[in-house]
């Protein structure tokens, strides 16, 4: 569905999107994920035509997005963040008039038009002045906007950006309900939102990619290189140096005490685990134990990996 | 492609209390012009037409100049500044057609402006019981320059607009624009005809061309001078809105 090659894009001396190359297959969810000032939004503006590449290219549903554009605008339904509205709009007449400029028109548009306002949950809203409307509801209509000509890959620029848990919650049932239907790229930096609704991962950091696979597989690269977290009374002039000659620990740091008791975080070599012999040391040194297990990696542990800059 | 577009702008206009504070201070100012011209007419004969005097009252130009900045500086600073301008530019709609849209929904809005005025004048003799101090062809090469010089006008407040996201900033500049452009009908005033470019400035003299437009002379250069410029103008703000956006 997306196939970049090498898109690159500079703004005068700065690079904000440096030879970035990636694909996504038809009836993907993608979480587009990186910090601020990544480069998520200039790559999506260059996919969706609003910008174009400084180098490279990039096809959608097989257009390119410079010799084809307006196919390519065509073919994808856009959301962007913070979700510009004309305020002084009614919600039906706002999605009349988006649907018109995307090339519906008579019966086929009003089908549309009541179908996406019933899809998105906006049926009490219809007649409502779109100024009126809570963020929610006001992205919910810009979610609606984005599917209204029924477009092969949705877009969507920080979608839940701003609401409230009850909200994001409703916005993000709606994504996974039109996920199962088309190929949608969600660009966030809420690691829990791509969890739960993406298939496919790409990080990216200083307008470069740092990672694209399957989250669980990114998950997995990470908890092979995992940590070990121990709680023990033992002090940490002793325990420290101790447990750094284990064999495949490779740094040791305290991240807690309370009542004597010392909370400890053990990095340890990929694809090994020292918790037995943390457990053999802890028994010889006669230290009071109280936990030993390993962490389990998250998303955002891979992406705090990948992204920081310390 | 472009009927929604235009519909939507001139929505604009006649949904928003903006549209209808400038109809109605058109309506006001052209009464304004008309009652001081009927007052001069009445003290004292003149050789003049009643739209000559009206359209040679002091108010006139004050009115007519800003006009424009009001009709124009949101069309462009208004979808930058929301956002909306990604919108539209991200589904097929191209760069031309927003231009465009703008242009012509402004230009029917800025026609509209002038109905009740020519209606007024229609209607003189018959709310007067008097002979019509002027004759319909005045009217009209009077009115029709009027609309020309405006769409001029609504192309520079266009293309101003299209230069920055803050619509105050917009109006300022497209004030400036045309107090240039009226200043240069006072290059010859001052300076007198004799010098090499005086044509030049008496080509772009507003003033003269109006004067001659309300005795009943529709010279044709300035008209097409003024179709020129607008054209010119449309194409510089389309290069401006892309390169706006491209440098971002």
């Amino acid at each position: 569905m997306i196939n970049a090659q090498n898109l690159t894009k500079t703004f005068g001396s700065r690079t904000a999107v440096d030879d970035l190359s990636f694909t996504v297959d038809k009836g993907d969810v993608v979480g587009f994920l990186g910090p601020n000032g990544a480069g998520k939004t200039t790559t999506i503006r260059m996919l969706t035509g609003y910008l174009p590449p400084t180098r490279g290219t990039a096809s959608i549903a097989g257009f390119d997005i410079q010799k084809e554009s307006k196919e390519t605008r065509r073919a994808i339904g856009y959301m962007p963040e913070s979700v510009p509205l004309y305020d002084d709009m009614r919600v039906t007449e706002y999605l009349t008039f988006r649907g018109k400029i995307k090339g519906l028109s008579g019966r086929r548009l009003k089908e549309r038009v009541a179908a996406v306002i019933e899809l998105c949950g906006l049926g009490e809203m219809r007649k409502r002045i779109i100024k009126a409307l809570s963020k929610g509801y006001r992205q919910r209509v810009g979610l609606a906007d984005a599917l209204v000509h029924e477009p092969e890959l949705l877009i969507l620029d920080e979608p839940t950006n701003g609401l409230d848990p009850n909200q994001i919650r409703g916005i993000r049932t709606l994504i996974k309900d039109l996920a199962k239907e088309r190929t949608v790229m969600i660009s966030t930096h809420i690691l829990s939102e791509v969890e739960m609704t993406c298939n496919k991962v790409i990080i990216i950091d200083r307008g470069r990619i740092k990672a694209a696979d399957r989250p669980e597989n990114l998950v997995n690269s990470l908890r092979a290189a995992g940590s070990v977290i121990l709680e023990t009374q033992a002090a940490p002039d002793i325990a420290i140096p101790s447990l750094g000659q284990i064999e495949h620990v490779k740094k040791v740091r305290e991240l807690s005490s309370s009542n004597n008791w010392n909370q400890y975080e053990i990095l340890v070599d990929a694809d090994t685990d020292a918790r037995e012999k943390i457990s053999k040391l802890c028994l010889e040194k006669s230290w009071d134990l109280r936990s030993l297990h390993r962490t389990d990696a998250t998303l955002e542990d891979v992406f705090v990996e990948l992204t920081r800059r310390d | 492609m472009l009927a929604p577009l235009i519909k939507k702008e001139f929505r604009s206009f006649t949904r928003s209390p903006l549209g209808w504070v400038l109809f109605s201070y058109t309506i006001l100012m052209e009464g304004i012009c008309l009652s001081t011209a009927m007052k001069s007419l009445a003290d004292t004969p003149l050789s003049e037409n009643l739209v000559y005097v009206t359209f040679h009252t002091p108010n006139f130009w004050f009115f007519f100049l800003f006009l424009f900045p009001l009709i124009t500086m949101r069309s462009f600073a208004e979808e930058e500044k929301s956002g909306t301008l990604e919108c539209l530019l991200t589904t097929p709609v191209e760069t031309s057609h927003l231009v465009w849209s703008k242009f012509l929904a402004r230009v029917a809005f800025y026609t509209l402006l002038w109905i009740p005025g020519i209606v007024v004048f229609l209607s003189f003799g018959w709310i007067t019981d008097l002979p019509t101090p002027f004759i319909l062809e005045i009217l009209v090469s009077s009115h029709l320059f009027l609309f020309v010089l405006g769409i001029y006008f609504i192309s520079l407040g266009n293309f101003a607009s299209c230069l920055t996201s803050n619509q105050i900033i917009a109006g300022i500049i497209t004030i400036g624009f045309l107090i240039i452009q009226y200043f240069l009908g006072f290059v010859t005033v001052i300076w007198g005809s004799q010098f090499v470019a005086a044509e030049f400035f008496t080509l772009f003299s507003a003033q003269a061309h109006l004067t001659n437009a309300c005795r009943g002379i529709l010279d044709t250069a300035p008209l097409i001078l003024y179709g020129l410029l607008t054209a010119f103008t449309l194409l510089l703000t389309h290069h401006a809105v892309n390169y706006r956006r491209w440098k971002r």
